[in-house]
């Protein structure tokens, strides 16, 4: 346990070193791959899933939105966006609260980009999606529900 | 796997779009197979979408991501003919990229 700590405060903290050195090419992507946070993809719950990103007791807050419908029809693409105005956002991550796993996907933003990022998720039902920014060495999150029709997951 | 992964840049006024669509299976591990069988998970890990050679955002995605996943991204400060390359991983090890410049809208 205290290793997979250690590997996601690597994770969060050491980006900004690691986008140097992938910039200056001393890591490939191939072994960028390392930096996947096995344990906060792996976990069950959002507690866990939080606790794997170092973010747990993240703060409520309006600073950021969802784009994302209020119900989706199909539960295997459901476009969700994630904005902030926040100036200095470092890391952004979806999570889905009722999916097996819950993170769905987290995105690392060196300075210099814009806290904007738009997929397509998976949801096997009707649940709360997350959105986990961190800001400043700070996690901060907020949530939004969204209705499935028809789940993603399982056939 | 065989169509290329797409990537379309767009210049809006001092931003940039950046749309990425990825062909891949992205299977989670979690459907079965007729007969039963679940089938094995593959899914992309990884994206990395690098402006003018410098790393701008650093993906990391798990199983919940949809087949083909689609992504969009709003860059500061690029102008017309500014290069975009993305690079993607999944976890079986497959590889894929493309590269594109900014096009004014």
């Amino acid at each position: 346990m205290n290793m997979q700590r250690r590997e996601a405060l690597k994770a969060g903290g050491g980006l900004g070193l690691f986008g140097l050195l992938a910039a200056a090419g001393l890591i490939t992507p191939g072994q960028a791959r390392a930096e996947w946070n096995k344990s906060a993809f792996d976990a069950k719950s959002i507690e866990d899933t939080l606790k794997a990103l170092g973010a747990t007791g993240a703060e409520n807050s309006t600073d950021i939105q969802i784009t994302a419908p209020d119900i989706a029809e199909n539960g295997a693409v459901v476009p969700v966006g994630v904005v902030s105005a926040l100036a200095g956002v470092e890391a952004i991550a979806i999570l889905i609260e009722k999916n097996p796993n819950p993170l769905a996907a987290s995105f690392m933003l060196p300075a210099g980009t814009e806290a904007s990022v738009q997929t397509r998720v998976k949801m096997g039902q009707t649940s709360d999606v997350l959105a986990v920014v961190k800001v400043g060495g700070k996690f901060i999150m907020t949530k939004k529900e969204i209705k499935v029709t028809l789940g993603g997951c399982g056939g | 796997m065989s169509d290329p992964t797409k990537i379309r840049a767009t210049v809006k006024g001092s931003d940039g779009e950046v749309r990425i669509l990825i062909p891949h299976v992205m299977e989670s591990g979690q459907r079965r197979d007729p007969s039963g069988q679940l089938l094995p998970a593959q899914y992309i890990t990884s994206v990395i979408l690098s402006l003018n050679g410098r790393p701008v955002i650093e993906s990391a995605l798990g199983t919940a991501v949809s087949t083909n996943p689609l992504f969009a991204f709003q860059l500061l400060g690029v102008k017309a003919g500014d290069k975009v390359s993305v690079a993607w991983t999944d976890n079986k090890g497959q590889k894929g990229g493309a590269e594109a410049s900014f096009s004014a809208a």
